[in-house]
């Protein structure tokens, strides 16, 4: 009767694709038994570990609890209101509850298991759950995989949901990475765009993550807000730099459907800034923060050198990893899978998990799709697209084709071509490699797209790769 | 046995034991079908069953009454052989599209019984998916109806008639079949121009014209005045015109009576030799060329031997014919041992007036497209077409129209029943060049227009307009027909408050947004119908598009001289909303020669840019980009540019000022 049918939204991939592994500047020693092959952290790749088929070593835990929903907000979140404190919320505790049931009824392939080498709470708010709420999932968590004692552990939160005391007892938990909601420092535009704090939080925020001694936090901010200027967001960034984040994110507001700013607004149309302007935020962000000292890693991350969000990065990797909770995605096996987005369809699934009821079918999908979620990911990242590694899993020709649509992105400057020193191949050094098939599968190493101009059309950019892998 | 005047399906069938047909055709004899259970088919796709015999499921509030109905059910079992000639009624429906023509047949089919009502769905007769779904008809159809009468069973053949102008072959197609004619009219709207044109097909050909006044159930309805329009418009006497409500069942019966009363029998020939006159045709995958005919004179019945009198193929009525080219529509069928002398008159064969070229996004497509259009042609006479190269495009065809909607169809059917993905070029008309050598070159393709220094002059096709109006519209019609390079002829009032206006313009100038014009300009109220009256001299020129540099050659179009650079103008702007963006800077250029008239140009995108991947959830993410691939992939790479189907038709959609 209770049977719910989930589809994987994704499933398997039969070929062999093992990603550079990027984070030289970050060490990972951990305690834990993982294979060999895992753990090897320098730019060679292994050749004998289907890499999607590891175990995960992520995680990504979704809390969905937030005062009310910002209007550009179409997550699964869950508005609690403002009356009763999170302390005392029954819809907060069940909810974790039944996570950590979620948790423990979730199967474990590989034996041994490696411990979690990233942690993140996202939302949602996640600073509205009490800590020892918190500490109830990190438990679960721990006992059911293990938790490296090295793990990075990130949490979002909002200015105006947590004091001193709060934020000293999650660090206590190990939480050791904060990632701050500012959006925007004038209070007009976080009114309009309906968050719960104003840019009086903002401040005693940012000096309570200082105060307790967070080492790596985040600033995270919005750009293309409806009323906008580019002073506005000029101030903002200045701001940003002045206080000193080690990570700050970027993300272009996106206007979604079924949101309040869905039905109000137009992109591109007033009181949204114009194309042309929500360009040149993008520039400006790129230009400002570059120029402060920040790595322009990722399309909407920059960090201070060794900061770049490691638990961020096993999605642009093609890694695999865990998700828990309301409408959390998870790629596990091969397979990726979006958990349902209502409260009461999600325990459903609980219960179904607990009974064995939820199998992901192992059907292989072509080689065409997970070459295409490689280049979308990779693509995203200052690295790019590894051609060697690519190579070999998807074949040389896939990576000529790819090397020659792209011709007219060279030529205009989108697409950066790298040789195997991480030098950059020159406009004309390209067309010379075009008319030598054999030099063109030989010499570029790299595929990336510039910053910021091949960044700001990046969709525009990966569909063409769509088509070649696609064709 | 089929006797002279009726009508009749030849079925032409593969001569396996295994065939799916086998219990059917022991049931009704062997490949001559025509039975109480009346088979109908049609186009190839679909077939259904109309049954002859009537049936308790009949809507009680309709105007039969139950002793009628039990009485059509006797009749229905009947086997036909048993109507004489004299009991035969052959008659079409003409009407102007919208007036309700398919409504009509629909209800004529119910109340006789022919077909069961849970069978019964709207438009019954157009069962193209795109007819339905425009709701109009565009193939001839037929069916048989039986129907008492002082209690004589009556056969009554029904044709029913496209009513769109670019379609007039088809209706004089089916006229040609028959002795009697109903003529629907929209009791709320009067005579518009189509009217008139198939009346006046229908009077031609000596047919027994029965006004019917239709939707006399609307508010708005005026029969009275509309049938004293009809008498002075047409001159059809309207004194024993037929009030009826299609929609409501109001009046059937009377119309079916008028059939059986006012429309003549065909004339008994049934000694002559035989000769039948093949009205459409269309081959079936199981069971072979299917033809539908009109015995005009002799008899026919299963196991005949006979010939196609034009084409002079033998068969047996059992034989399986191979193509239907074999049997073309138009054709009369004999006896093979007793011949006719001179075949039937046929028809009048037809000619495109609009033609484009249709290119397969996917060169790998062509040869689908070329079987596809060979499919379509074998019942759709008037499509023609050749095969047509272009750099730009690669290989495609040249197609031959009736006019725009005959175009726009057969590009859906393209697309839905054979799956193609296309990309259609401006339709453009037949111009005539005559060379500086002498001769004369007959060109439907700009792209191929002789050089300017070739050429002494261009002749291009007029046609002949007439505008059925309100007279509130008729300064903005004539506005319209000035504009279009129309000359006045003649305009007169028909009634007090309606007028009749003649144009004489260019073939060219109504391809396009005329229709649409006309109706936005008239609010809906004025009606056309067009003739071909010749071809006439014009001060011509080519105009050519370019797209980043590279001249665009499925883009160039011939206009006059003297709208080169208005059209130039709006052709850029146009272009210009209809191609996407791209990631560099794009001139859309209008050239006559090598000078530039017109310029405009895209901008690039600034931004296209999904910030987050929120959680690691990318697959909305990845459907996005698979999606936006997909869009390229369904344009054409012009140069560096790709360019969506719209904008090849660009030239369509200007602006009326500028034209």
């Amino acid at each position: 009767m209770l049977k719910l049918s989930f589809t994987p939204l994704s499933t398997t991939f039969p070929s062999k694709i093992i990603p550079p592994r990027l984070l030289k500047s970050i060490t990972t020693n951990t305690l834990s038994q993982a294979p060999q092959t895992v753990r090897q952290n320098d730019t060679t790749t292994s050749t004998n570990t289907p890499q999607h088929k590891l175990p995960p070593k992520s995680a990504y835990i979704h809390l969905p609890f937030c005062r009310k929903r910002c209007h550009y907000c179409d997550f699964p979140i869950i508005a609690l209101g403002s009356s009763s404190a999170p302390e005392e919320d029954p819809r907060i505790l069940n909810y974790i509850q039944t996570l950590c049931r979620e948790i423990k009824a979730t199967s474990l392939n590989s034996n041994p298991n490696p411990s979690l080498e990233t942690v993140f709470f996202g939302g949602g708010t996640p600073s509205l759950v009490p800590p020892k709420l918190v500490s109830l999932v990190l438990e679960t968590l721990s006992s059911k995989f293990g938790v490296s004692l090295e793990a990075e552990m990130s949490m979002e939160m909002d200015p105006g949901t947590f004091d001193r005391g709060k934020l000293k007892e999650l660090m206590e938990l190990r939480v050791n990475r904060v990632s701050l909601g500012v959006q925007a420092f004038q209070d007009g535009l976080l009114k309009a765009c309906g968050r719960a704090h104003g840019v009086k939080e903002i401040y005693e925020a940012i000096d309570i993550v200082k105060a307790c001694g967070v080492e790596n936090w985040s600033l995270d901010l919005i750009s293309s807000l409806p009323h906008q200027t580019p002073e506005m967001w000029e101030e903002s960034l200045k701001l940003t730099i002045q206080a000193h984040p080690t990570h700050v994110s970027v993300y272009d507001l996106q206007v979604e459907k079924d949101t309040k700013f869905g039905v109000l607004y137009t992109p591109g149309e007033f009181p949204l800034p114009s194309e042309d302007l929500s360009a040149e935020f993008y520039r400006m962000a790129s230009r400002m923060l570059t120029d402060a000292g920040y790595n322009h890693y990722e399309i909407s991350s920059y960090c201070r050198s060794g900061y770049m969000c490691k638990h961020n990065y096993t999605y642009w990797k093609n890694e695999p990893f865990y998700g828990f909770g309301l409408g959390s995605a998870s790629y596990v096996n091969g397979i990726r899978f979006s958990r349902p987005r209502k409260l009461k369809e999600f325990m459903h699934y609980v219960e179904l998990l607990e009974d064995g009821g939820v199998n992901c079918e192992d059907d292989s999908t072509d080689a065409k799709d997970l070459a295409m979620d490689v280049i979308m990911l990779s693509l995203r990242t200052a690295r790019g697209l590894d051609l060697k590694s690519f190579a070999k899993a998807f074949g040389c020709e896939l990576v000529l084709s790819l090397c020659k649509v792209y011709q007219p992105y060279v030529e205009s400057g989108h697409i950066v071509f790298l040789d195997d020193k991480l030098k950059t191949i020159t406009v004309d050094e390209y067309s010379s490699l075009l008319s030598d098939d054999r030099k063109m599968s030989e010499v570029p190493a790299f595929l990336r797209l510039s910053d910021p101009d091949g960044f700001l059309l990046s969709n525009e950019l990966i569909s063409h790769a769509f088509g070649v892998v696609g064709s | 046995m089929a006797t002279a005047a009726d009508f009749c399906r030849l079925k032409f069938m593969p001569l396996s034991v295994n065939s799916p047909f086998h219990h059917q055709q022991q049931h009704h004899g062997f490949g001559f079908n025509y039975s109480n259970k009346y088979k109908f088919s049609y186009s190839g796709r679909r077939s259904f069953r109309v049954n002859c015999q009537t049936t308790s499921g009949v809507d009680s509030s309709s105007k039969v009454s139950h002793s009628d109905l039990q009485l059509a059910a006797v009749v229905g079992k009947d086997r036909l052989s048993k109507v004489p000639t004299s009991n035969i009624r052959n008659f079409s429906i003409i009407a102007h599209i919208d007036h309700g023509k398919s409504t009509l047949a629909d209800k004529l089919l119910q109340m006789t019984g022919s077909v069961e009502s849970r069978e019964m769905k709207d438009q019954f007769l157009d069962n193209m998916d795109l007819e339905r779904e425009r709701g109009i008809t565009i193939k001839l159809q037929a069916a048989r109806m039986r129907f008492m009468y002082e209690n004589e069973p009556y056969c009554l053949n029904l044709i029913d008639t496209p009513g769109h102008v670019d379609f007039s072959y088809e209706v004089s197609r089916s006229l040609a079949a028959c002795e009697g004619a109903l003529l629907v009219v929209d009791a709320s709207q009067g005579v518009e121009a189509q009217t008139l044109a198939n009346v006046y097909l229908a009077l031609e050909n000596n047919l027994e014209v029965i006004p019917v006044l239709n939707k006399i159930d609307l508010p708005g309805a005026e029969p009275n005045r509309i049938s004293q329009e009809i008498e002075e418009v047409i001159g059809l006497d309207c004194s024993n015109a037929i009030y009826c409500s299609a929609k409501e069942g109001i009046g059937i019966t009377e119309i079916l009576n008028a059939i059986v009363q006012r429309i003549p029998p065909p004339h008994d020939t049934n000694g002559r030799p035989l000769r039948a006159l093949i009205f459409d045709s269309y081959y079936d995958a199981y069971r072979g060329v299917i033809v539908y005919f009109r015995v005009v004179d002799g008899t026919i019945k299963k196991g005949d031997r006979i010939i196609f009198m034009a084409s002079g193929k033998v068969g047996y009525l059992s034989a399986s014919i191979k193509s239907v080219a074999d049997a073309r529509v138009g054709d009369t069928i004999t006896h093979y041992t007793r011949r006719a002398e001179q075949s039937l008159p046929g028809y009048k064969e037809a000619t495109p007036m609009v033609f484009c070229g249709l290119f397969p996004i996917d060169a790998d497509q062509f040869p689908e497209l070329r079987d596809a259009l060979e499919k379509l042609q074998l019942n759709d006479a008037a499509l023609k077409f050749e095969p047509e190269t272009s750099s730009a495009m690669g290989f495609g065809f040249r197609c031959g129209f009736l006019g725009l909607l005959h175009m726009e169809i057969v590009q859906e059917r393209l697309e839905r029943e054979y799956n193609l993905t296309l990309i259609i070029t401006a339709p453009s008309v037949v111009y005539r060049v005559n060379t500086i050598y002498g001769d004369t070159v007959e060109c439907s393709n700009p792209s191929l227009l002789p050089e300017p220094g070739k050429r002494s002059s261009i002749e291009e096709p007029y046609v002949k307009i007439e505008l059925l109006t309100p007279k509130d519209y008729i300064g903005p019609l004539m506005e319209l027909a000035q504009d279009r390079r129309g000359e006045f002829k003649e305009m007169k009032y028909l009634t007090e408050s309606r007028a009749s206006i003649i144009y004489e313009l260019p073939l060219a100038e109504m391809v396009g947004d005329f229709f649409d014009q006309l109706k936005s300009r008239s609010k809906g109220y004025a009606s056309m119908e067009y003739s071909f009256i010749g071809y006439r001299e014009s001060e011509l020129i080519k105009l050519d598009i370019l797209i980043n540099g590279d001249c665009v050659e499925p883009l160039a179009t011939i206009v006059h001289k003297d709208k080169a650079y208005a059209v130039g103008r709006a052709l850029t702007q146009k272009l210009k909303e209809l191609i996407p963006r791209q990631m560099f800077k794009v001139p859309i250029q209008a050239c006559v020669g090598s000078k530039v008239i017109a310029s405009e140009s895209l901008s690039a995108i600034r931004k296209d840019v999904l910030a987050k991947c929120y959680g690691g959830d990318i697959t909305r993410k990845k459907k996005l980009l698979r999606k936006q691939a997909e869009g390229k992939r369904r344009m054409k790479a012009i140069g560096k540019v790709d360019v969506p189907q719209e904008a090849f038709m660009a030239v369509l959609k200007l602006e009326k000022e500028v034209l």
